[in-house]
């Protein structure tokens, strides 16, 4: 008897609730890509990129073979307003069929709007739902709308997500656009000693979009932008670079330099209590892997030349990010503010509202130093002047 | 209701023993040879099979010798020669004249040539000792019987056993008959310590069986154990070892086999080394090891002949078949069900598009095609032998194509059916076990999830620790945790560097002859 009992309340525990979140892979849109943008009403729109699976292992799978174009599209974007992010997906299942399922979001694209609205509060569904997918890439869209971005069509990859994760990627290793993953964005928000920034992206035409360059935030709202020199200035100060090519010219000749290492070192030096200077030094390793030009390389002298020149040339794009980030935005994106905080806990309490204003005004030194360690598999051009 | 048919089932029992004529146990053998012709009519009435042979000789036909024996069981000629034949020859060139007492001990001693003579007391052992293939010989004016052991050889030859394959070691395997089967152990452990002991179990079947052990090694209390547990049983017949496994087992409610078996003789004998009992019956091939424990299913006869490493890799390799045999169909009905924030990108898109159009939740699909697969392999197993192309066939073409083709199954679904199935057959004696424990993590996955699966898994694991066999825990050496073990178990030490037998098993001397020897040399090495 007891048995019995204990087995019907076994089954009942198993059958009543066990399955309330079953639900089976074709029962969910796979969101490859997601946009939020705001309109001019204030209200919030987002754009889902979903990928259709069975569509994408078809044109994958006769990738190259030219492609009917009577087939289903890989990947449809739908966008839809509401107040909040949560609101307008919520209310897209009007035209949508299945459950949106967004941990497999690879890119999240904010639109210039929304983010010179700001972003510090309005993301806060992103950090509290369960399954935003803190690995996706964020980008900023420079000049065209997240939907306008996620709607292109690249020859590459079959969804456009992944092609613009793979843009971005590539980039980030070149060092022109900052990579950040939303749990990242998440970090910076919450800093309060160290101004954000996000990458930015561009649409070039219906197939290809560009990753480059960064956009600058101040308290949260997009002031400003980074061109791909200053960003690369910027991620040099701040110690993300890890490959980069760094070109100059040299009595005619043109030289690429590829930086093999990096390490940046910044520094607050304080005064009679007063921060007075900003310090940084940065010390580069790289390789020659072009050189366009006549002259002999044999000498250490005339690999000294290219070191010297490169460095002015590190030099320039780090006064530049400087400058943009000083003059122009007063956001202390680079982070001086964390060294304050750690080593001048006292005087940071004082200043920490006003900290950008100071930080804009500090005189900045910059010293470079690079070494070059090889010079590929030939030393000097393959015809060169005697 | 129960009580009634219980009362039943007991007067019916009561009457068949009643009706059993040879079970009165005291009834001697009567002097006069023609009462004992009388009685053995009867107790053979309607045995077509049953043969009996006068012999009249002596002087005065003063001789009357009855020899009885089943048809068919005895070889004719051997009992002419070595029996009748020396009778007839004896009796027929002297005159002297004899008493009866003394016929018996001519007979015994000096005239009958074959070499296996027991005396029958009793009607109860010479009726015994017919049907079980002697000749009996009865004398007249004698109270004792002769058993004459002219068994002509039944059976089938020593050959490779189908179901244990081995790529190394011998290749015989044990046969129906048992004294054939005694014979392979004893050839491989030329030890008077091997020993045998006889038993007959079955009241209608009479059957041998034989608990077989290396005294001084085996655990002299499991012994006990086996023969307590073996003479509780109560059966009409044992027709396998697999009537005994069910009888002597520690625990009627599990699914893991806690008594072993094998076919073949050299996997037997090394378990008889490791202090295991073997119990062996005749009519089967399959002899019974105890006690046995879980770490035998992922261990071969092949691992101690092989270098240890590769031994080692291909243990746990099985190990990883186990588990996949068990939770690879839970898992991945879990993870398309309930956990697709774990799965990566890319294959989430695989698995996606794979069970596009399909009808069926997972779970169902998943069931339906194990139970096809299982549903083959059955038939696989009692299928004549010459339909199995057919079969194949139409296995190969159901499950793997067609079903896909119509949408019935993913081909990701087929493939770990496929994967599980492989898997499953790598640990042979857990077979059916992970049939049934895969049925239940799948349905637990398909409610509950990971969850649900790391739970149950908890409970098996419980469960397993639980177990024994023969009072030894079935998870040893893991649980309780006997180091020395461990050198016999996921990893398998060289031969040379197991110094000790398995602790858990043996009792006293734990030390390995070989490798005491092997270390006293390098001793003496050292010290040169």
């Amino acid at each position: 008897m007891k048995i019995s009992k204990l087995a019907i309340l076994f089954m009942l525990s198993i059958l009543l609730p066990g399955c309330w979140d079953n639900t089976d892979l074709t029962d969910i849109n796979i969101v490859t890509a997601l946009g939020i943008d705001k309109d001019e009403d204030g209200k919030i729109i987002v754009t889902v990129q979903v990928a259709e699976p069975a569509a994408v292992q078809l044109t994958s799978s006769t990738h190259g073979g030219g492609g009917g174009s009577a087939q289903i599209k890989p990947v449809y974007v739908k966008s839809y307003k509401g107040e909040t992010i949560y609101d307008a997906l919520i209310s897209m299942k009007s035209i949508i069929d299945k459950r949106l399922f967004l941990s497999t979001t690879q890119v999240l694209i904010l639109g210039e709007r929304f983010c010179k609205d700001g972003i510090n509060e309005t993301l806060d569904y992103l950090h509290r739902d369960y399954q935003a997918n803190y690995l996706a890439d964020v980008l900023v869209a420079r000049g065209a709308t997240p939907e306008q971005i996620l709607k292109i069509q690249p020859d590459m990859d079959t969804i456009p997500a992944m092609y613009i994760k793979g843009t971005a990627e590539n980039t980030a290793i070149r060092a022109k656009v900052e990579r950040k993953m939303l749990i990242e964005l998440f970090k910076d928000i919450k800093n309060e000693c160290r101004q954000a920034t996000i990458g930015q992206i561009t649409r070039l035409d219906d197939k290809t979009v560009k990753t480059e360059g960064t956009a600058v935030f101040m308290n949260g709202k997009l002031v400003g932008w980074l061109d791909q020199y200053q960003t690369r200035g910027y991620l040099f100060v701040t110690d993300k670079v890890k490959h980069t090519t760094v070109s100059c010219s040299v009595n005619n000749s043109k030289i690429s330099v590829e930086i093999i290492q990096s390490s940046g070192k910044k520094n607050v030096i304080f005064k009679n209590g007063e921060p007075a200077k900003l310090s940084i030094q940065m010390r580069l390793e790289g390789n020659i892997s072009e050189y366009i030009g006549k002259e002999t390389l044999n000498s250490p002298e005339d690999i000294r030349i290219i070191e010297k020149k490169i460095s002015q040339e590190v030099k320039k794009e780090i006064n530049m990010a400087l400058t943009k980030a000083q003059k122009d935005y007063s956001s202390d994106i680079f982070g001086f503010g964390e060294l304050v905080h750690k080593y001048y806990p006292q005087y940071w309490k004082k200043v920490m509202d006003k900290w950008n204003d100071i930080f804009s005004r500090l005189p900045v030194d910059v010293w470079v130093d690079i070494k070059i360690r090889q010079t590929g598999l030939i030393k000097s051009p393959m015809k060169k002047d005697e | 209701m129960f009580r009634r048919i219980k009362k039943y089932l007991g007067l019916d029992n009561q009457e068949k023993d009643n009706g059993a004529i040879y079970t009165d146990t005291d009834e001697p053998l009567p002097r006069n040879i023609d009462k004992v012709k009388e009685r053995l009519n009867t107790i053979f009435s309607e045995c077509s099979d049953y043969i009996q042979r006068d012999i009249v000789c002596g002087e005065d036909n003063g001789i009357c010798i009855l020899v009885a024996y089943i048809d068919g069981f005895v070889d004719k000629k051997v009992l002419n020669q070595d029996v009748i034949r020396p009778i007839l020859d004896y009796f027929s060139c002297t005159d002297k004249l004899h008493r009866a007492k003394s016929v018996y001990q001519l007979i015994k001693r000096c005239i009958i040539s074959s070499n296996e003579i027991e005396e029958a007391q009793s009607m109860r052992q010479a009726v015994y000792r017919i049907v079980s293939g002697d000749a009996v010989l009865f004398i007249n004016g004698s109270r004792i019987a002769l058993a004459v052991g002219v068994k002509a050889p039944q059976g089938r030859q020593v050959e490779e056993p189908d179901t244990e394959v081995s790529l190394r070691g011998s290749r015989e395997g044990f046969v129906e008959n048992l004294s054939t089967n005694m014979v392979l152990i004893r050839k491989r452990i030329k030890n008077p310590n091997l020993k045998f002991e006889m038993l007959q179990l079955g009241t209608q079947t009479n059957t041998d069986i034989c608990i077989c052990y290396i005294k001084g090694i085996a655990n002299d209390e499991i012994i006990e154990e086996v023969r307590r547990r073996i003479l509780k049983i109560r059966s009409d017949a044992i027709l396998d070892t697999g009537y005994i496994e069910q009888y002597i087992t520690d625990n009627q409610f599990t699914l893991f086999p806690l008594v072993g078996n094998s076919e073949k003789c050299d996997k037997l004998v090394s378990k008889l080394l490791e202090g295991r009992i073997a119990i062996l019956c005749d009519g089967t091939p399959y002899v019974l090891t105890v006690p046995s424990l879980l770490v035998e299913a992922i261990q071969t006869a092949d691992d101690y002949y092989d270098h240890a490493f590769f031994a080692s890799f291909m243990r746990l390799l099985r190990l990883l078949a186990l588990f996949i045999s068990t939770l690879l169909p839970a898992l991945y009905v879990a993870l398309v069900s309930f956990h697709h924030t774990v799965i990566p990108f890319k294959l989430i898109i695989t698995l996606a598009a794979s069970r596009q159009g399909i009808p069926f939740s997972p779970f169902i699909e998943a069931v339906l095609m194990i139970m096809a697969f299982e549903l083959l392999r059955e038939a696989g197993v009692r299928m004549p032998r010459t339909v199995g192309q057919a079969l194949s066939i139409v296995g190969a073409i159901v499950l793997g194509e067609a079903s896909v083709a119509a949408g019935i199954a993913s081909n990701l679904m087929v493939i770990i059916v496929a994967i599980t199935a492989i898997c499953s057959f790598i640990t042979p004696p857990l077979i059916r076990v992970t049939m049934l424990v895969r049925f239940i993590f799948l349905i637990i996955a398909n409610f509950f999830g990971f969850l649900g699966i790391s739970l149950t898994a908890v409970v098996v694991l419980i469960h397993l620790c639980r177990l024994r066999s023969f009072g030894i825990p079935y998870m040893t050496p893991f649980s309780p945790l006997t180091m020395a073990d461990l050198k016999d178990s996921l990893i398998l030490v060289p031969i040379w560097a197991m110094i000790t037998r398995p602790k858990a098993l043996f009792q006293g001397d734990t030390q390995n002859r070989a490798g005491i020897k092997r270390q006293e040399a390098a001793k003496i090495s050292e010290d040169k």
